[in-house]
């Protein structure tokens, strides 16, 4: 600890410096009924040394994805971060500066997250992005609260969102979190058992405020049928569309298809996993949706001198202007996560994109071949699928994670924890990472897990 | 300048991905969803990205470039080995969805964190879910809606905040379906309990409030606060956002709050990575507990066979508290700034009080130093104290109002003149009950010598001709940002005119 306070030693001086004798005449204005008697009953102090070895033992003890085959993805993706990126992202000058209230000061950060703005906005096909929200789920969320407050006055169905019945629950719940303040109505949009939207049902969300639904789904499935639904839903009805970001490179941007806001986890472009945070939330939007969604967002303007300069903008949209009539309460937010996305991303540059996506759907081909000779295994949906996809394992599927897990694999995410009726399926992730031993790893032990129940049946 | 958009080789890609995995048949995306046009992305080689991203950071001030007394921020000194623990593949390589046997040294630090909070804050249970402040103020307003509907108190709509108070605690109440009720603060800028007794009633659920306030001034009467609040029923929610002046001195819980939360990026040094990530960790009295967002990290004594997959003689797991609120973000928090948070703590343990100490010792040190510089050069009739006191806490205020009227000079040209002089400016304009207001908060990590020098800057910015100091900065890479031309001309993304 002292390593970190420069004036300890100096404390005498620089009271008497201010006419005082200790450093309790400081803190004479705490009444004594609420003074801490005695020392914070906690550990010692420990230096560098101690702390990182205490960290290599307890963060040691965590099995890390990477040291086996794994398949759990459900959300969050495994993928290869270019080296450059950790580089440059622990630059103090990034790392360690606060929100670009002094625009003067603040151009690297503000241009980086303009720059930000634009590759997102070429990423979904929408106009305007905004600088980040803290991750997938709220900004979700946050897109359900915007859809109601630009369509509430002229929605046949007010305070009325649709969210498809895919939506994870615990991403569900961040959303009736968020909308309950409000009194938003979250319906729900059924799907078809091969997994795709149901158009049919879907009519019953015409003039609601908003519908949420993801490309590609929960499940891995790329639905086509989604490029139909802005116009079943109509112009006053938000189409909101949650995005895996990579996907992008060979998948058409929802802006393109009628998207009026896309969100989604930013993770897989320039963030690892990091135990589900610091990630980064997309959100993007078309010009009606500007002036009422949240977050922060840099506008390019000039300085007194005419030169190009960057700065905060439209902030009266934000909580410490606007307060309690602020459009959302986010004022920290992920921006250096952001910044990781944005440098991942100008590496990778348009053919790196279609490239890496090209990997992400290669892998996930290549398993669910694989997969579907193996015995006791079947694919559930036969659509195509984007770097996952369900398979119904023979008997339990949470047993069979158990004997996967106990044999050296991390299985795949229990679909039961979802939708507690499918206790039989498995999600299985693949992503860049995932290499032809991992997959056969996969397949032999799944075949040997069937032959057991076989056995045991 | 440096523009990313400016590059564009013809082949060029910052990085060469190997083959992807042969297939018998090749993926195809079904046809109405194939990707018509790719995004207009910058053609980059790695050489150029670094120096782009290079130059851009050179553009940038941050604590490691100087002193940073950015109020209510607490822009304290970074470790950087936080930064390498928080690579190490235990974390960076880490799924919440993988079993508890998996995560024993995640769910154990977590753990360790929650209880290290509950000590300092006086609370009864933490969890570590939300990820910036202004989520763990929604999180506990949630909460505390929730309990009194399972009360069938559901007539306590409002939440009382002071008028100077952070915009988030407005907006959080607001967002979560409470009307606002603003209660003016004394002239003196402490808490006016008379106010507070006329509007606490059996509609207040909450009283949001920050102690040390916004001005740095600790609520002396906070006990009589907390007792008027309850008494009418309400609950008492502390904004932590100033918790880096009382660690070890005294807690929300010792106050009468019953919720709280915590800026881990400002007390515990997450980086601020130039607006986030944060981690925003709320903890409550146990008759709050049962509403927590789950999961919560949880321990019992481990079972001999688990004692071969332990950290220590515990076995850790997660629990779910029985009337949740759910989730208010999908998976369990910021676990990598949990985890840098949590080494910063491990370099103090018990001593955080000596970090408070020394927090509040330079924020009266600076403050003496500004006023003592002042009056050796004249300039002390062009600035007053934001409110009287003997002592600041942390963070201290002045008004320049006096500047102001008798130069023309707003707390805007002293703040834009320090950054001439190779400072970040102090947070100017907040709180709104200082006219004029400049926040000071020097934290900790600054040396006596920083501080004297930065006091004799100040002064000096003071004396400058008013005509010059509208003209400043001059030495910044751009000179005065026009916002309103940003705001009328909205360029908010690269406008591709060759396209």
């Amino acid at each position: 600890m002292v390593d970190q306070l420069p004036n300890r030693g100096r404390e005498t001086e620089m009271l008497s410096q201010m006419g005082f004798k200790s450093m309790e005449d400081l803190f004479a204005d705490i009444p004594a009924e609420v003074r801490f008697k005695g020392d914070l009953p906690l550990r010692g102090p420990q230096s560098e040394e101690e702390i990182l070895s205490d960290a290599r033992r307890l963060l040691g003890a965590n099995l890390a994805l990477g040291s086996r085959p794994s398949f759990l993805g459900a959300g969050l993706y495994r993928n290869y971060v270019p080296a450059s990126v950790f580089q440059l992202v622990t630059r103090g000058e990034f790392l360690t500066a606060y929100t670009p209230y002094q625009p003067e000061v603040s151009q690297g950060m503000l241009q980086a997250m303009w720059e930000f703005q634009t590759l997102i906005s070429e990423l979904v096909g929408l106009p305007i992005a905004n600088l980040s929200l803290y991750d997938g789920s709220t900004a979700a969320a946050e897109a359900l609260t915007c859809a109601v407050r630009v369509h509430n006055r002229k929605a046949s169905q007010p305070n009325t969102v649709y969210v498809s019945a895919l939506t994870p629950p615990d991403k569900r719940s961040v959303m009736e979190n968020y909308c309950q303040g409000a009194e938003i109505d979250i319906r729900t949009l059924e799907h078809n058992p091969d997994g795709t939207l149901n158009l049919e049902a879907l009519k019953e969300a015409a003039g609601s405020c908003g519908v949420y639904v993801e490309q590609p789904n929960p499940l891995g499935v790329l639905d086509e049928g989604l490029t139909a639904v802005k116009e079943i839903v109509g112009e006053h009805t938000a189409l909101i569309v949650g995005v895996q970001p990579v996907s992008l490179g060979v998948v058409e941007a929802p802006g393109h298809y009628g998207a009026d806001i896309v969100v989604g986890e930013g993770q897989p472009l320039g963030s690892p996993v990091t135990g589900g945070g610091p990630l980064y939330g997309i959100f993007a939007c078309t010009q009606p949706y500007l002036r009422l969604m949240p977050g922060r967002i840099v506008g390019r303007s000039i300085d007194v001198d005419g030169k190009e300069a960057y700065c905060l903008t439209l902030s009266t949209r934000e909580q410490h202007i606007r307060r309690h009539r602020a459009t959302s309460n986010i004022c920290t937010n992920e921006t250096l996560i952001a910044l990781m996305g944005a440098m991942h991303m100008a590496l990778l540059g348009p053919d790196g994109l279609r490239e890496l996506a090209q990997r992400n759907m290669q892998a996930c081909q290549r398993a669910k071949e694989i997969l579907s000779e193996t015995p006791g295994v079947r694919l559930v949906h036969p659509s195509a699928h984007f770097n996952e996809f369900a398979i119904q394992v023979t008997g339990n599927a949470e047993a069979c994670l158990a004997y996967l897990d106990a044999n050296g694999i991390t299985g795949g995410f229990n679909l039961a924890s979802w939708y507690p009726d499918l206790t039989d399926q498995i999600l299985v992730t693949t992503t860049d990472q995932t290499s032809l031993s991992d997959i056969e790893a996969l397949a032999a032990q799944l075949a040997l897990w069937t032959t057991h129940q076989e056995v045991s049946a | 300048m440096s523009h990313l958009f400016g590059h564009n080789g013809a082949e060029n890609t910052g990085y060469s991905q190997p083959e992807g995995l042969a297939c018998a048949t090749k993926p195809v995306v079904p046809a109405g969803l194939v990707r018509q046009q790719p995004a207009r992305w910058p053609r980059l080689s790695e050489p150029e990205m670094v120096r782009h991203y290079t130059w851009l950071s050179k553009r940038n001030f941050g604590i490691d470039t100087g002193f940073y007394p950015l109020g209510s921020c607490t822009m304290k000194h970074n470790p950087r080995v936080n930064e390498v623990i928080a690579q190490l593949p235990g974390i960076a390589d880490i799924h919440p969805h993988q079993p508890e046997h998996h995560l024993q040294g995640l769910l154990s630090i977590y753990y360790e964190m929650q209880h290290m909070l509950e000590v300092c804050a006086g609370m009864d249970q933490v969890t570590l879910q939300p990820v910036a402040g202004a989520q763990g103020e929604f999180t506990a307003v949630r909460c505390i809606q929730e309990y009194f509907r399972l009360r069938g108190e559901t007539q306590r709509t409002k939440v009382i905040v002071p008028d100077s108070a952070h915009g988030t605690n407005p907006a959080s109440a607001a967002m979560a379906g409470f009307e606002i009720v603003e209660i003016p603060s004394r002239a003196d800028g402490r808490i006016d309990l008379d106010a507070l007794a006329a509007v606490a009633d059996e509609t207040t659920a909450a009283m949001m409030i920050t102690n040390p306030n916004t001005l740095g001034l600790f609520e002396a009467d906070i006990s009589a606060a907390s007792e008027i609040v309850h008494q009418a029923g309400g609950q008492m929610y502390y904004d932590g956002a100033n918790f880096n002046a009382i660690l070890g001195i005294t807690s929300p819980g010792l106050m009468g709050f019953d919720a709280v939360h915590f800026n881990l990026h400002k007390t515990f040094s997450q980086p601020h990575g130039g607006g986030g990530p944060g981690s925003g960790p709320i903890g409550v009295k146990a008759h709050l507990a049962p509403f927590l967002p789950g999961p919560l990290a949880a321990r019992r004594e481990a079972t001999p066979e688990e004692r071969t997959m332990a950290v220590d003689e515990h076995w850790y797991h997660w629990h779910q508290p029985e009337h949740s609120i759910g989730k208010i973000q999908q998976w369990h928090g910021n676990a990598g700034a949990v985890i840098r948070c949590w080494a910063y703590y491990r370099r103090y343990g018990n001593g955080l009080t000596t970090m408070s100490q020394h927090a509040v010792l330079n924020a009266n040190y600076l403050r003496h130093a500004i006023h003592r510089e002042a009056k050796d050069a004249g300039v002390d009739h062009l600035f007053v104290d934001g409110a009287e006191t003997e002592v600041a806490k942390h963070e201290f205020t002045l008004s320049m109002q006096p500047a102001k009227d008798a130069l023309g000079i707003s707390a805007m040209d002293v703040a834009k003149g320090l950054l001439d002089r190779g400072y970040m400016a102090p947070t100017v304009y907040f709180p709104l009950v200082v006219p004029e207001c400049m926040m000071i908060e020097p934290t900790e990590t600054e040396s006596k010598d920083t501080l004297d020098t930065f006091a004799k800057h100040f002064v000096q910015v003071l004396k400058c001709d008013p005509e010059t100091l509208h003209e400043a900065p001059i030495t910044t890479p751009v000179r005065r940002v026009d916002e309103v031309y940003a705001a009328r001309n909205l360029c908010l993304r690269h406008p591709f005119e060759d396209a």
